[in-house]
């Protein structure tokens, strides 16, 4: 097999997908004209460059037996398509872009078939994506290669919204149900035999407006935690100051934490120091309920120690007690050299069993035996950090010593 | 095998690890369809699923005779001698998974006659995503040469054991609240140890190709969990 030409070499056949204008301008003989008058540098050849721009994979793959799978090769890639499926140079054997069997299949009937496929494809890791994958022959090419396109097409919102919905109406309405039972029972004391008791009816409405912020905090945190996921597989486009972003949560929880006696103890890089990408009232999303948390489990007087600070996933994730439990719970998908911004907080609480380690940012887990106080949360809280934290493609990690305390440490990569 | 064509030397190599990828692809989706299967209780897919198995069986039969006759006849050295043993260990790893996966799917057969246990079926779903995202990582790996992701997954193989005792806990907790649930419980329990094993595959396969692109051992310094433990 011939060493596949890459489209944008712009000689042989790949001559017809150049723009009919384009192609006058440069005719053999002609003389320079002056540059277009739209555009001062116009691209070498629009059409690849739109082919190369799609924000859809597409791929364009080439094979002369039909026996040996080694002989499939990936002959073009455009710029989605590489970066979906690793392609380094964007050619290459296919099986090592793409290995589904159903898919595979389809390239083989589109290119010794000469049918048109459609199936079904996912790609899982952290953001999982569903595609439809579609193929055509594409004839023979000159070289006697026979030649097929297989597009991707972006499924993951349609399904993703789906899900979400059906997530979101089983979650809500098993956990509204408890609050919502309390309340109507209150409202049956207060019309009865409570009625004229004005002792108690003070008590009952005061639990009754505690249990109704307890409904509304619930299905603020179901809400945002559904909206996070259903943007899960977009990275998110912006710049954040983590230090910054960090030291207004500080300053916002500073006053609670000053009637229970707790200290929050901050090292926070200057301003403008750690920047990374991503979605500001997220990060901070991530900050307060990371801090709110530790508030939650230190005791009176105890100190909250919160860490801001860059560096590679080694020295984030490095054990800072040999002693501790310690779990990552969610890994980003692994690139190396990546620079990471991260956000530690240690709090002085009771520590978290090890056996609970893995199911902490479930929805809804609760530690057996655990108190719940005024301020009990709506167990979303880690789960919603976690799910921002994969939608900026960064981790999160757990330690623990019994009687010790927790600290939760979230990375993610830094603005380029 | 096509042996009518005479190839070259590395055409049969690429062959080879273009055939052990591809069964990567399949048993990753007999993976991928059995956690499925289980968490929606869908009974067709779990019988498509044991349909499949026989392919990937073929496959390894294929690989195994395709490593053999490279061996007789090349006498293949050093890199390609690694390249061609390895092709062979990680074909059989690749079938025990799918044999685990068939094994999910018949379980998720008799499940479906019980009443569902969405929460538990739940956590059997996010543990069986940690481990089918492991054998994918493990499968780029092989077919990049990409040491370094094939040592990341090497490294984090205790996450899959923590996944495993707390679900096993889980599980336990379950069954004694309510004896009416051993049956589904133990056939989750069971499925649990599955993807637990499809994990250690996974671990053998970094192990593999570590070995086939280095030459070497992976040096042990993994920390074992439980000497972490707090005293």
């Amino acid at each position: 097999m011939p060493a596949p030409q890459p489209f944008s070499s712009g000689s042989g056949p790949e001559r017809r997908f150049h723009l009919l204008g384009w192609t006058l301008s440069r005719a053999p003989g002609s003389p320079p004209r002056p540059p277009p008058p739209i555009a001062a540098a116009p691209p070498a050849d629009p059409l690849n460059e739109a082919l190369e721009r799609l924000p859809e994979p597409v791929m364009v793959v080439g094979a002369r037996d039909a026996e040996d799978l080694a002989d499939r090769q990936v002959l073009f890639a455009n710029a989605a398509a590489r970066d979906l499926l690793r392609l380094q140079g964007g050619v290459g054997p296919l099986v090592s872009a793409i290995r589904d069997p159903q898919v595979l299949e389809a390239i083989d009937e589109s290119l010794f078939g000469g049918l048109e496929g459609r199936c079904v494809f996912h790609t899982v890791g952290n953001q999982d994506r569903h595609w439809l994958a579609l193929t055509r022959p594409m004839g023979d090419s000159p070289g006697g290669a026979r030649l097929a396109l297989l597009l991707l097409r972006d499924e993951t919102d349609a399904r993703r919204s789906e899900h979400a919905r059906a997530d979101f109406l089983a979650n809500a309405s098993h956990e509204l149900r408890t609050p919502l039972a309390s309340l109507s029972g209150f409202i049956e004391t207060l019309r009865g035999h409570a009625r004229d008791d004005e002792a108690a009816r003070d008590r009952f409405l005061g639990i009754m407006q505690a249990q109704a912020e307890r409904m509304a905090r619930l299905i603020d945190d179901l809400m945002s935690l559904s909206r996070i996921e259903l943007n899960e597989h977009i990275a998110p486009a912006g710049r954040v100051d983590v230090g910054q972003a960090v030291n207004d949560v500080i300053d916002a929880l500073a006053p609670l934490a000053q009637t229970r006696g707790v200290k929050l103890e901050a090292i926070l890089p200057a301003r403008g120091e750690v920047v990374a990408e991503g979605d500001r009232d997220q990060i901070v999303q991530v900050a307060q309920n990371l801090i709110d948390n530790a508030l939650k489990y230190t005791p009176d007087g105890g100190v909250i120690r919160i860490e801001v600070f860059a560096g590679p996933e080694s020295a984030i994730t490095v054990p800072r007690d040999p002693t501790a439990a310690r779990l990552a719970l969610l890994v980003p998908d692994h690139a190396a050299g990546e620079l990471y911004a991260a956000i530690r907080v240690a709090d002085a609480g009771p520590g978290i069993a090890r056996e609970h380690l893995p199911r902490l940012t479930e929805r809804f887990y609760r530690i057996e035996g655990q108190k719940s106080g005024e301020r009990s949360g709506t167990g979303l809280g880690l789960a919603i950090v976690k799910h921002i934290i994969n939608r900026h493609r960064g981790g999160l990690m757990v330690e623990s010593v019994l009687g010790l305390g927790a600290a939760f440490t979230a990375w993610l990569p830094v603005a380029r | 095998m096509n042996e009518h064509i005479v190839k070259s030397y590395g055409d049969e190599l690429a062959h080879l690890t273009a055939e052990v990828t591809r069964m990567g692809g399949l048993a990753e989706s007999q993976v991928n369809d059995a956690i499925a299967a289980v968490t929606k209780r869908d009974t067709t897919l779990a019988q498509a699923i044991v349909g499949r198995d026989e392919r990937l069986d073929t496959l390894d039969t294929e690989i195994e005779r395709a490593a053999i006759r490279l061996i007789a006849l090349r006498q293949p050295m050093a890199n390609d001698l690694r390249r061609t043993v390895g092709a062979m260990k990680i074909a059989s790893n690749l079938e025990r998974c799918g044999d685990l996966a068939k094994n999910i799917a018949k379980r998720t057969l008799i499940l479906a006659e019980n009443d569902p246990a969405t929460a538990l079926t739940r956590s059997i779903g996010r543990m069986g995503r940690l481990v089918a995202g492991r054998l994918k990582d493990v499968i780029d790996a092989y077919s990049h040469a990409d040491i370094d992701r094939a040592v990341a997954v090497w490294l984090r193989d205790e996450e899959v054991d923590e996944h495993y005792n707390a679900l096993f806990r889980e599980l336990l907790t379950y069954m004694m609240g309510d004896p009416r649930t051993i049956t589904a419980g133990a056939h989750l329990l069971f499925i649990a140890k599955n993807l637990e094993r499809i994990g250690d595959h996974a671990t053998n396969i970094a192990e593999i190709v570590h070995f086939q692109i280095t030459g070497e051992e992976i040096v042990s310094q993994r920390p074992k969990l439980d000497s972490l433990k707090p005293q």
